[in-house]
């Protein structure tokens, strides 16, 4: 196999479900060693690019090429190199998480050591005998991740992996995202937590309505992230000057002693224009990723071609 | 594939004790009851005589039919209604073979590990046909149980007969609910299609023995084929064939469709029988 092909390259794919159009040319490059963000909100097709990558469902259109394998031509050469975990982790209930691995292994031709899924289970702190049907939605996730990385693919496709986890678990499993790479893994991974991604992504593609939007460097991104801020004042102020300052727009007022704002980039310019009114209270709120990007792309992208998509 | 089979068939053995377990208890139960039969044979024929012909004729008892012979009384109180019992079985296997997983969520991850289709699928059908083998097995052997017990004498060969002719209907009505699963939207639709071909079969080839005029229907329906009776004069190897043969083609042609189709989580790509909608009042 040739290790200087990309681990994912997608060239103008395309899926339809019916009549109704999901990808409309996707182009995409992972390169191998490299942990890249896929964001993007909900329908926009990082599911269906997913599913296609892994030959789940069949592509309409464009060419996708996988560690170098074509996962139309040879969907079980691509399997066998990767590791997925779905966004939406449906398990077999009538199983032990012990039962339910050692299935998955089988069908790896038991690849993975079992010392191995014993040590990502520990340190994941799950119980192994539980039956399925009695863990937690957290845990079941954490059965989701074990399975993904414990036969160590070459090439890890997660779907929101630290949803339903608490912080520490959280930071467990970026960890072993960034352990998987050191050994020389590709990590395509998507997640609503800008801090999540900007913590452990090299580069981040954008999907929106079907097509990659962007892909850039996180840090990039998170400066065009959005902040939200609730100010109240000792007495009422016209808030209308602050509707002045630039990348900041006038939400809502509240008997003119409170405002809520909406900052794009970073807040310094609003703090010195704050200062001169008498501020009783001052709160930031960081939306989500995926709501940030949106009202980023919806502000630019008005009457215009998304940046990077295709005519 | 064998990864599939062996984990497929484990999961069914719950299934498998269920019904083989009913089946064979239920032979038990009524071979005893033939002795009540020949110990009162003359009587029980005079009492079959004031029967109406067409009752008897119904369950295919019409002719030289002698209902106080064993095989006679196993046709009409056993084996008989067997299609509808565990044919209820194979259709619900059947459609559930993938089209349950799919519905739930769990064969996408499934499919998303080193396995190909082809494995999965004929991986899971090799073990259902093993389940309707030993479902069979059991029936058979619950039976010859029950005629340790009774005076009922039978030859333990012929009497596979009947239960390999009811394992060919069975194949046939798994094929086609397996079938269905691959072309309908959803395993309940499936499983009502191939259950309502079952029940029609059934009382439409009790119906054809008092009517001749659903002769012609006759060699279209499955449960024509299947022997429940005359299984002492040997086995038809056309008729099990016949059904084996075309229940093993319909699960080729799921195999095909299987292929072809996207793995569904959330019911994309799904298609819907047209809704009947009220035009919008005029005003």
């Amino acid at each position: 196999m040739d290790k200087t092909t990309p681990a994912i390259l997608a060239k103008g794919l395309t899926k339809f479900y019916g009549s109704f159009q999901a990808l409309h040319g996707v182009d995409l490059r992972v390169e191998r060693g490299e942990i890249f963000g896929f964001l993007g909100p909900n329908g926009a097709g990082k599911t269906t690019t997913i599913r296609c990558l892994l030959d789940l469902i069949h592509r309409d259109g464009g060419e996708a090429v996988v560690l170098g394998i074509d996962p139309q031509a040879d969907p079980v050469g691509v399997r066998r190199l990767t590791g997925y975990m779905p966004g939406e982790l449906h398990l077999d209930q009538s199983l032990t998480a012990e039962a339910l691995l050692r299935y998955f292994n089988a069908l790896r031709g038991n690849s993975a050591d079992w010392s191995q899924i014993s040590s990502l289970a520990d340190r994941l702190d799950l119980e192994l005998k539980q039956p399925i049907r009695n863990l937690s939605h957290g845990n079941k996730q954490k059965v989701g991740v074990v399975q993904a990385l414990m036969h160590k693919p070459q090439l890890i496709i997660m779907d929101e992996p630290t949803q339903g986890l608490d912080p520490l678990m959280q930071q467990e499993v970026l960890r072993l995202l960034r352990e998987a790479q050191a050994a020389g893994g590709t990590v395509f991974f998507s997640s609503h937590i800008m801090s999540e991604v900007e913590s452990v992504a090299q580069r981040v593609g954008i999907i929106r309505d079907g097509r990659i939007a962007e892909v850039a460097d996180p840090k990039t991104l998170g400066k065009r992230s959005l902040n939200r801020v609730r100010v109240r004042f000792q007495k009422p102020v016209d808030s209308a000057s602050l509707a002045q300052v630039k990348g900041v727009t006038v939400l809502s007022t509240d008997n003119a002693t409170g405002v809520r704002l909406q900052v794009e980039g970073e807040v310094d310019s609003l703090i010195k224009a704050l200062a001169q009114f008498p501020v009783s209270d001052f709160e930031t709120e960081r939306p989500s990723l995926e709501e940030a990007f949106l009202a980023y792309y919806d502000d630019h992208t008005k009457g215009s071609q998304l940046p990077g998509s295709k005519a | 594939m064998i990864t599939v089979f062996k984990h497929t068939f484990l999961r069914s053995r719950g299934a498998i004790l269920g019904w083989g377990v009913t089946m064979a208890l239920m032979g038990m139960i009524f071979a005893p009851f033939y002795d009540t039969i020949s110990e009162n044979a003359q009587q029980f024929e005079q009492l079959i005589d004031i029967y109406p012909q067409e009752l008897m004729a119904f369950f295919g008892a019409s002719g030289t039919f002698n209902f106080t012979t064993p095989e006679g009384f196993l046709a009409v109180e056993y084996f008989s209604y067997m299609p509808l019992v565990v044919g209820v079985f194979a259709i619900l296997a059947g459609s559930a073979l993938l089209a349950a997983d799919e519905e739930r969520g769990i064969l996408d991850l499934i499919a998303a590990h080193p396995v190909s289709r082809t494995s999965l699928f004929w991986g899971r059908l090799l073990a259902l046909l093993l389940s309707l083998v030993l479902i069979m097995g059991f029936g058979y052997l619950g039976l010859m149980l029950g005629t340790t017990y009774s005076a009922m004498e039978l030859d333990a060969l012929l009497l596979v007969y009947p239960f390999a002719s009811l394992l060919g209907l069975l194949i046939f009505f798994a094929g086609l609910a397996l079938f269905m699963s691959m072309l309908l939207p959803s395993r309940g639709t499936a499983a009502m299609v191939a259950g309502v071909v079952l029940v029609a079969s059934f009382f439409l080839n009790g119906l054809a023995n008092l009517n001749d005029s659903l002769d012609n229907l006759k060699p279209l329906l499955p449960t024509r084929y299947y022997q429940s009776q005359d299984w002492v004069s040997g086995f038809r190897w056309d008729w099990f064939a016949g059904l084996a043969g075309i229940g093993l083609l319909l699960a080729v042609l799921a195999w095909w469709l299987f292929l072809r189709r996207d793995i569904r989580v959330g019911g994309e790509g799904s298609w819907k029988l047209p809704r009947w909608r009220r035009s919008p009042a005029k005003a």
